[in-house]
């Protein structure tokens, strides 16, 4: 059973690092046959690091400005509608999902996305705001129940 | 309209993202285009961020600012150290960053192509919004060639870490050369990927041939009126006159085709200018010498462009003859030099990459890559430096000042799309007039605008990454008293 944990983000770009900073929790927590990756990289880039796993977590910071920054949002990824990227760089999850089958790259069956709202995006060398820095545990907290609840179904599977 | 928690999620605004694609359009009140705006996010703070580290530590720092193109703002940081402290790397230093930089263009142009350019040019700007993706292209020219990308780009990133620490970030360039010499084994993975690179290049390009080329409504699309502007063009050039990605003058050839100008990095503050409009963060770069006179086509408008049509146009030529061939060929279709048609980039995107791994082969088999000696050490006091190379999206500035212990007191960087900014929004408005009548906007309408922008690879902001699934396109369509009439997104 290898599951991945995919940190996404930027540790220079303030709230953009929470993303980094989870994973970073994560990988003192969790055992078993796991990896956990933080990673600024985006699109096609991504199916290399999802391949050879059979679940993953994607962690990534979103700014909508309609949520008050710190809420934490899950979904799974055939939630999301299919994308046209304007770029290859921000290919979205269901195209990379729909390309690795279609060129039968080992992808993970399941991929459960959690999205923290954040609140600056774009400030180089900014602190993350102590908002989105609070919910980290929480987050942390819902990451290793979903990791464990994938573990236990494997062990009576 | 949010009936489930992923649809809620896709129709979200996501502002990072948002100026990614962000189109505001306005309408006069015959339902007229009276005006297109692009509106692009900029990360704030780079030079507070950059004031008080160790110049040494800038190329590391910098390639982490982008996860797209973290390889081009290491090599363009490098360079700026090198002459900070007045050092010339040894001929294995410096082909070995030249060698590394080919690999990185040939994965970073091969990627734009199949991805990027070929929704549009290959299954073509009419068809279904749901065929109009990778997987549409996959569809046409067959799935081998989506394994062959994934393919040859696996080998090259397995060759960039091997010769620069990460495959991601680099760490090897450091002021005077690099830090790893390569030795005969690592030398013949290099030629044989190369000589797998060569192949893919002119497979691609035969692609083009067939597909696009020989399709005489793609060519007349290529040709549109609507996605013309006569400006000028930057690129840097070798001695020749050259396209070179790594090295060289900068050279800027006017409307007309001739060279206008031609100045060293170190130069660049005399002859490029920065212009500010109240709707937009990005500062929009122009000639100086010539002078802004608003978003607008001819010699008298500063107005210039960048990346890989403007490279060609820059250039009297390519220094590799199969790319050679190709440049030839792409001017004798395209009708004489200058060409003006933006969406040709797609098509100079695909010489370049031939060019890069021909390149790539040349210096894989130097006998000087393996050479050891692949650093001079600095001894000189620092104080200025300005590094240039062409990034895949074009000219890419770094200049750094520093106190004697080579501590950053204040850096400057100018970004390719910086560079583009100017006609990247006229081409967004030309395309919104050429296309919107009588207040009529649909999907299609939507991608032909889409498509203006599109062929330049805008990469605002040097932002780093999306949330998988969340990059919509919008366009906000306003009436003559600024009422939204209609919002159209990207995104399924």
């Amino acid at each position: 059973m290898s599951i991945l944990i995919l940190g996404l983000g930027n540790e220079l770009i303030a709230d953009d690092a929470v993303g980094i900073l989870t994973a970073r929790h994560l990988r003192a927590l969790l055992d078993g046959d796991i990896e956990v990756i933080e990673s600024d990289l985006s699109g096609i880039a991504l199916i290399e690091l999802f391949a050879g796993h059979e679940r993953a977590v994607v962690i990534d910071a979103i700014h909508t400005g309609q949520h008050t920054p710190g809420t934490i949002r899950e979904f799974d990824s055939t939630d999301l509608g299919p994308v046209l990227s304007p770029s290859p760089h921000y290919s979205g999850l269901p195209e990379i999902l729909a390309l690795a089958r279609q060129l039968e790259v080992d992808f993970p069956s399941e991929v459960r996305v959690f999205a923290v709202e954040a609140m600056d995006m774009t400030t180089i060398g900014g602190q993350i705001s102590a908002t989105v820095a609070d919910v980290i545990p929480q987050l942390v907290d819902r990451i290793v129940l979903q990791v464990r609840d994938w573990q236990r179904q494997k062990i009576h599977a | 309209m949010a009936l489930n928690m992923g649809r809620t999620i896709s129709i979200d605004p996501i502002t990072r993202l948002e100026g990614h694609g962000k189109i505001d359009i306005f309408l006069d009140d015959h339902g007229e285009v009276e005006r297109a705006y692009l509106q692009v996010p900029e990360l704030r703070g780079f030079e507070k961020f950059a004031e008080g580290r160790p110049a040494e530590d800038m190329p590391q720092i910098t390639s982490r600012i982008c996860g797209v193109c973290p390889t081009a703002h290491h090599m363009a940081s490098t360079k700026a150290l090198d002459d900070l402290y007045k050092v010339e790397p040894p001929p294995a230093g410096r082909k070995i960053r030249e060698l590394v930089y080919s690999v990185f263009y040939v994965e970073d142009h091969a990627l734009h192509f199949f991805f990027l350019g070929g929704p549009d040019f290959v299954v073509g700007p009419g068809a279904p919004k749901a065929e109009r993706n990778i997987l549409g292209v996959l569809g046409k020219v067959g799935l081998e060639i989506g394994k062959e990308v994934i393919g040859l780009r696996k080998e090259l990133r397995a060759l960039m870490t091997l010769a620069s620490g990460k495959p991601i970030h680099p760490v090897f360039g450091l002021p005077g050369g690099v830090a790893k010499a390569l030795n005969s084994a690592d030398q013949e993975k290099f030629i044989s990927a190369a000589e797998h690179a060569v192949k893919f290049g002119q497979f691609a390009l035969g692609i083009f041939n067939d597909v696009v080329l020989k399709n005489p409504k793609y060519v007349e699309s290529i040709l549109s009126d609507a996605y013309t502007h006569k400006t000028y063009y930057m690129g840097v050039v070798d001695a020749q006159n050259k396209v070179n990605f790594y090295d060289g003058d900068i050279r800027v050839t006017s409307p007309g085709g001739g060279e206008y100008m031609k100045f060293k990095a170190q130069d660049y503050l005399k002859h490029v200018a920065e212009h500010v409009e109240p709707w937009s963060y990005i500062k929009f770069c122009y000639l100086k010498d010539v002078g802004w006179n608003g978003f607008a086509d001819g010699p008298h408008s500063g107005v210039y462009c960048v990346a890989p049509l403007a490279r060609l146009n820059a250039a009297d030529g390519m220094a590799t003859p199969l790319a050679q061939k190709a440049y030839e060929q792409f001017f004798s279709t395209l009708g004489g030099k200058p060409v003006h048609h933006t969406p040709a980039n797609h098509w100079a995107r695909l010489i370049e990459l031939l060019y890069a791994a021909e390149r790539m082969r040349e210096l894989a088999n130097d006998p000087d890559i393996i050479n050891p000696n692949v650093r001079t050490i600095p001894t000189e006091i620092p104080h200025e430096g300005v590094g240039v190379v062409e990034a895949p999206r074009g000219t890419l500035f770094h200049h750094y000042e520093t106190d004697d212990r080579g501590v950053i007191t204040k850096a400057n960087l100018i970004v390719a799309t910086q560079n583009n900014a100017a006609r990247i929004a006229m081409s967004v408005d030309k395309a919104a007039r050429g296309v919107i009548k009588n207040g009529n906007v649909d999907d299609g309408i939507l991608n032909l605008v889409e498509m203006a922008f599109r062929a330049y690879d805008p990469c605002h902001g040097c932002a780093t990454h999306a949330l998988p699934g969340q990059m919509p396109l919008i366009i906000s369509v306003y009436n003559q008293n600024h009422e939204l009439l209609k919002e159209i997104r990207r995104d399924g």
